[in-house]
């Protein structure tokens, strides 16, 4: 768990995985809280824990949990899109002691398909090689998976581009006609205007 | 984010993994970056270890952020002010904790999304070289052609996605300025000109005597 960042108390810190359907997404999480009096991070806070939450394109919650100080999650995506996987600690201190904040190390892996050492292990030369094969077949599906979602985003993209091409040319027709119309209108008008003031 | 670190085989397949497993790790994270913030991120290397800090902006104003990477002695390895992409190489030249951090302060109103990869050290090989009794078989060197070419793809295939988002995300903002100018266009065009033609009526109907004693 090499990277890490900072992050209040109550803050709630999210991040974005735009993915295809029917992945796999593990996270992995380390959370510390820091001690003002020995200025540190606590190497395990007693009674801290993070809530992780990850919401679905669509809205709906996918996964709502609190787990420990240090912690593994996972969830399998249902539709394509941008998923957002949420952290905020449970920590009730209301008053905000300053300079309190918590260190969070993260590691998310997607669409990874992981490898049973132990049985790697125990098999001999020729089923190395198969479970070899597996993982690259695995990888891809992930490839061919993420391809598919890339043609649904770019269709989703040029009919953006045709909509935008076709406002553009109805409303610049709109815009002429009600020019042309109210300058008419206005010509009209003050003619008859003047005419009922006998000033023409 | 993907890890990409593989198993091995063999009684000494673990030390290695675990030895190489340390030297390499890649780290990708999309977060949104709000107005006026700034978001900094940390990671502890290796004295020696060949870095990537890559980043790009998906969505959001003009696309661009501050982005700073900081040695563990303070001193700044790279610093750039709006900078839609980027990628920089570096090699480690101590051993600390190194800091990135990027900057939306300029912004007063616009959310960016920024997309950033962070490798440390090379990849693990897929069959280690060093505890080899006899050369690598075809079916293993076809293995580690494949997975080479297959880590390549997923590298283009990130790439062209961000691309994409990017591209979508820029088109969806003048799909909406586009409807929202053309209205607004529509509706002063009409206001102003029945306005004109009211206030111009207006002008002569308050001084009305006067008018008349200049006509006649």
């Amino acid at each position: 768990l090499a990277l890490y960042f900072h992050s209040g108390e109550r803050e709630e810190k999210c991040i974005i995985e735009d993915i295809p359907t029917d992945t796999l997404v593990v996270g992995n999480y380390k959370v510390q809280s820091w001690d003002i009096h020995k200025h540190g991070f606590l190497e395990s806070a007693p009674g801290l824990g993070m809530f992780v939450t990850v919401t679905s394109p669509n809205g709906e919650v996918v996964l709502s949990k609190l787990y420990g100080p240090q912690g593994t999650f996972s969830f399998t995506s249902h539709l394509s899109g941008e998923h957002i996987i949420c952290f905020q600690s449970n920590s009730t201190r209301f008053a905000v002691i300053a300079g309190s904040k918590l260190r969070i190390h993260l590691d998310i892996r997607v669409g990874e398909h992981f490898l049973d050492e132990s049985a790697i292990q125990a098999k001999d030369k020729v089923n190395e090689v198969n479970v070899r094969l597996e993982h690259l077949i695995e990888q891809i599906h992930h490839v061919t998976r993420e391809q598919d979602y890339e043609r649904e985003r770019e269709e989703k993209f040029r009919k953006t581009s045709e909509e935008t091409n076709s406002n553009i040319l109805w409303w610049a027709i709109v815009q002429t006609l009600i020019l042309i119309s109210v300058g008419i209108w206005q010509i009209k008008s003050l003619r008859d205007f003047f005419i009922s003031k006998k000033l023409v | 984010m993907l890890l990409r670190g593989y198993g091995t085989a063999g009684p000494w397949g673990w030390l290695t993994l675990l030895l190489v497993a340390c030297a390499a790790w890649a780290s990708e994270i999309t977060f949104e970056l709000p107005d006026n913030a700034k978001q900094c991120f940390y990671e502890e290397i290796v004295q020696g270890t060949k870095c990537t800090l890559e980043f790009q902006v998906i969505t959001g104003g003009h696309y661009d952020v501050d982005c700073r990477l900081e040695g563990p002695d303070g001193s700044v390895l790279y610093k750039e002010m709006k900078k839609q992409y980027d990628s920089f190489t570096f090699t480690a030249s101590r051993n600390g904790t190194y800091k990135f951090c990027f900057s939306n302060e300029f912004s007063t109103f616009t959310h960016k999304t920024v997309y950033f990869d962070f490798q440390v050290g090379e990849d693990p090989p897929l069959l280690p070289s060093e505890n080899r009794a006899t050369a690598l078989t075809q079916m293993e060197s076809a293995c580690i052609s494949i997975h080479e070419a297959l880590k390549s793809v997923i590298d283009y295939q990130t790439h062209f996605r961000l691309r994409e988002a990017q591209g979508r995300s820029r088109a969806e903002d003048l799909n909406t300025r586009v409807a929202y100018w053309s209205i607004g266009e529509a509706i002063i065009l009409l206001v102003v000109s029945i306005g004109q033609v009211f206030l111009l009526k207006s002008l002569f109907s308050d001084k009305r005597t006067t008018t008349t004693r200049v006509a006649s």
